[in-house]
């Protein structure tokens, strides 16, 4: 067969390996390796489609992915307020005017923002408040940010697509004439594409993007489009927004709004990214990334309900959605509706997600709906499913509950036991389980296990409370108090805490 | 048998006083359900530890040969 045909449909059934070999061969029988010859077509095609299955190997949607490393969160300096309005901003979730759920009820993130029902990118890293808090984040896949900034991830995925290719890069980017390669538009997108997503050279691509938008007559939106890309990865983010203002005037497209969306998120400015996401439906109605994105906005911003509403305006339109699925049925989970989010999960096993996760959320679903006959099927599939500790540790810890929901608090013990097995940062279980030794009489070792808790959680209030409740029941009034304020600092709103200190606050004025 | 079903009648107090004390509880954190991952998390994650993967086979590959040598 042709070998260029072959290679063509390799590319086309997604067999980028094998696609990239075929097109090594061509090359190496053609001489020019370094530059396509623009007399030879043949090897100028297999150049390009050698580059474009290069890029499709490591290609990630750039709209997904928004990671802030520990250096962007601390040194963020472009957010426009400092201390903005309650309801304005995305670094203050605990203020909005309709009162999120309750920590009582649903479990928070270090940022202190209700969990989650989905993943992304970007909800991994929340912001942090202080230096402090930000270091201390547990290097798990919830909370993960084991990267001191975000271009570190990119530049070691792509150092790695080096280390596969043992005779050095594909392409030589420091020996590219940039300027010739934007004069043929079809050849310098695919080179573009290559420089930015396979080789993680922002500078290069940004300066390719150049010469091609000037080459163009700046009458090309897509090249705006890049070059805004590549300002936000730089970290410009106001050169950024005004070439996808230009790109938007030329030409609207959905990825533009979200982009320019994006760089409104990244300086802090949610009301205006929620104006452009509307702006956006009116052009595109019924656009489901865009309805999306409002819902994700509205749940950073802690207001589930309008979240909730919008992700179920995705549903309207695409009734496979997996993330508007996962968080209307998260969201019926902590607002007491169990058999709700039974049925929203199973429906995503029946749509084909097969993972620890969902059998986990599943056997919770159950057992909260007094299902009891699937639920410990589900959780023994959620632990065969796992891939790694920190998800056999969460898989444990919610079994634990299930054995204190039956009342075998043998069983819960161990179970809360193998979760620190597995992970022994996690802290929810120490605090169960000093719940647990305190039945017992045990009263040193629970305070030692809620000593651990409170220090490796300190954005939890449970442990805090817990510590208070046990120091004020041994006459240790100081440290109950002391603990009792960091409750109150993590839950405001929560009526034991208020009631402890109180009381702790009478006993000490009468002495 | 209906004289023995009168015997029993439920009490309830009518005089007195009813105390009500508070005691404070610990409380359990809550149970978790786990957010699914999104498919870039997925692909990223995946191109993460493949990567890692090579590094550490080069690795090995190398110091094999230092030995060797």
């Amino acid at each position: 067969m042709e070998p260029l045909l072959l290679a063509w449909s390799y590319f086309r059934r997604r067999r980028f390996q094998l696609c990239a070999d075929l097109c090594t061969q061509m090359l190496e029988k053609s001489p020019c390796d370094q530059e396509p010859d623009p007399a030879l077509p043949v090897s100028q095609a297999a150049w390009i489609l050698k580059a474009r299955a290069l890029t499709e190997m490591v290609y990630v949607d750039e709209i997904d992915v928004d990671e802030e490393g520990i250096a962007e969160m601390i040194l963020d300096e472009n957010a426009i307020a400092q201390v903005p309005r309650p309801g304005t901003s995305l670094k203050l979730p605990g203020t909005n005017q309709t009162g999120g759920p309750s920590p009582a009820v649903r479990p928070v993130t270090q940022a202190g923002r209700p969990i989650t029902g989905f993943l992304r990118p970007s909800t991994q890293s929340g912001r942090p408040g202080t230096i402090e808090q930000a270091i201390k984040t547990p290097r798990t896949a919830y909370t993960a940010r084991p990267i001191a900034s975000s271009s570190g991830r990119f530049v070691r995925l792509g150092t790695a697509s080096m280390l596969t290719s043992p005779d050095g890069p594909f392409i030589n980017l420091s020996r590219l004439n940039l300027a010739k390669y934007a004069q043929k538009p079809k050849l310098a997108k695919a080179l573009f594409e290559y420089i930015f997503h396979h080789e993680n050279d922002v500078k290069t691509a940004l300066d390719l993007a150049a010469l091609s938008t000037e080459h163009s007559q700046y009458k090309d939106w897509w090249w705006k489009v890049q070059i805004g890309k590549c300002y936000y990865r730089l970290g410009l983010y106001r050169e950024a927004e005004k070439q996808f203002k230009s790109a938007l005037k030329q030409q609207e497209m959905v990825d533009t709004f979200l982009y320019l969306a994006k760089v409104y998120i990244s300086l802090d400015q949610p009301l205006t990214a929620l104006n452009l996401f509307k702006q956006g439906l009116d052009k595109f109605p019924g656009e489901v990334t865009l309805l999306c994105g409002i819902a994700r906005i509205y749940e950073e911003m802690n207001n589930i309900s309008s979240a909730t509403e919008y992700y179920k305006e995705v549903l309207k339109q695409d009734n496979t959605h997996v993330e508007a699925i996962a968080c209307i049925g998260s969201n019926h989970f902590y607002t007491d509706q169990p058999e709700v989010a039974l049925r929203f999960y199973r429906r995503l096993l029946q749509m084909g997600v097969y993972n620890c996760q969902l059998f986990n959320n599943l056997g919770l679903c159950c057992f909260y709906a007094q299902q009891y006959d699937m639920t410990l099927t589900s959780f023994e599939r959620a632990l065969s499913l796992a891939e790694n500790e920190e998800e056999v540790a969460d898989v444990w810890y919610n079994l634990g509950h299930v054995a204190v929901g039956t009342g075998d608090t043998n069983l819960a013990h161990q179970c809360f036991r193998l979760a620190l097995v597995s992970n022994n940062q996690h802290a929810e279980a120490y605090n169960n389980l000093a719940v647990l030794e305190m039945r017992r009489g045990h009263v040193e070792q629970a305070k030692a296990l809620l000593q651990t808790a409170s220090s490796l959680a300190p954005h939890m209030y449970e442990p805090h409370f817990n510590f208070a409740t046990i120091s004020d029941k041994i006459g240790d009034l100081q440290r109950s108090y002391a603990a009792a304020k960091k409750s109150e600092a993590a839950f405001p709103d929560h009526v034991d805490t208020q009631h402890l200190i109180k009381q702790l606050e009478q006993h000490f004025a009468m002495l | 048998m209906a004289e023995t079903k009168s015997m029993f009648r439920e009490v309830l107090p009518k005089q007195g006083q009813l105390y009500v004390e508070d005691i404070t509880t610990m409380v359990l954190c809550k149970p978790k359900l786990l957010p699914l991952k999104s498919l870039t998390l997925e692909k990223l994650e995946k191109m993460q530890q493949a990567a890692q993967d090579t590094i550490h086979q080069q690795e090995m590959t190398e110091k094999e040969q230092k030995i060797t040598h």
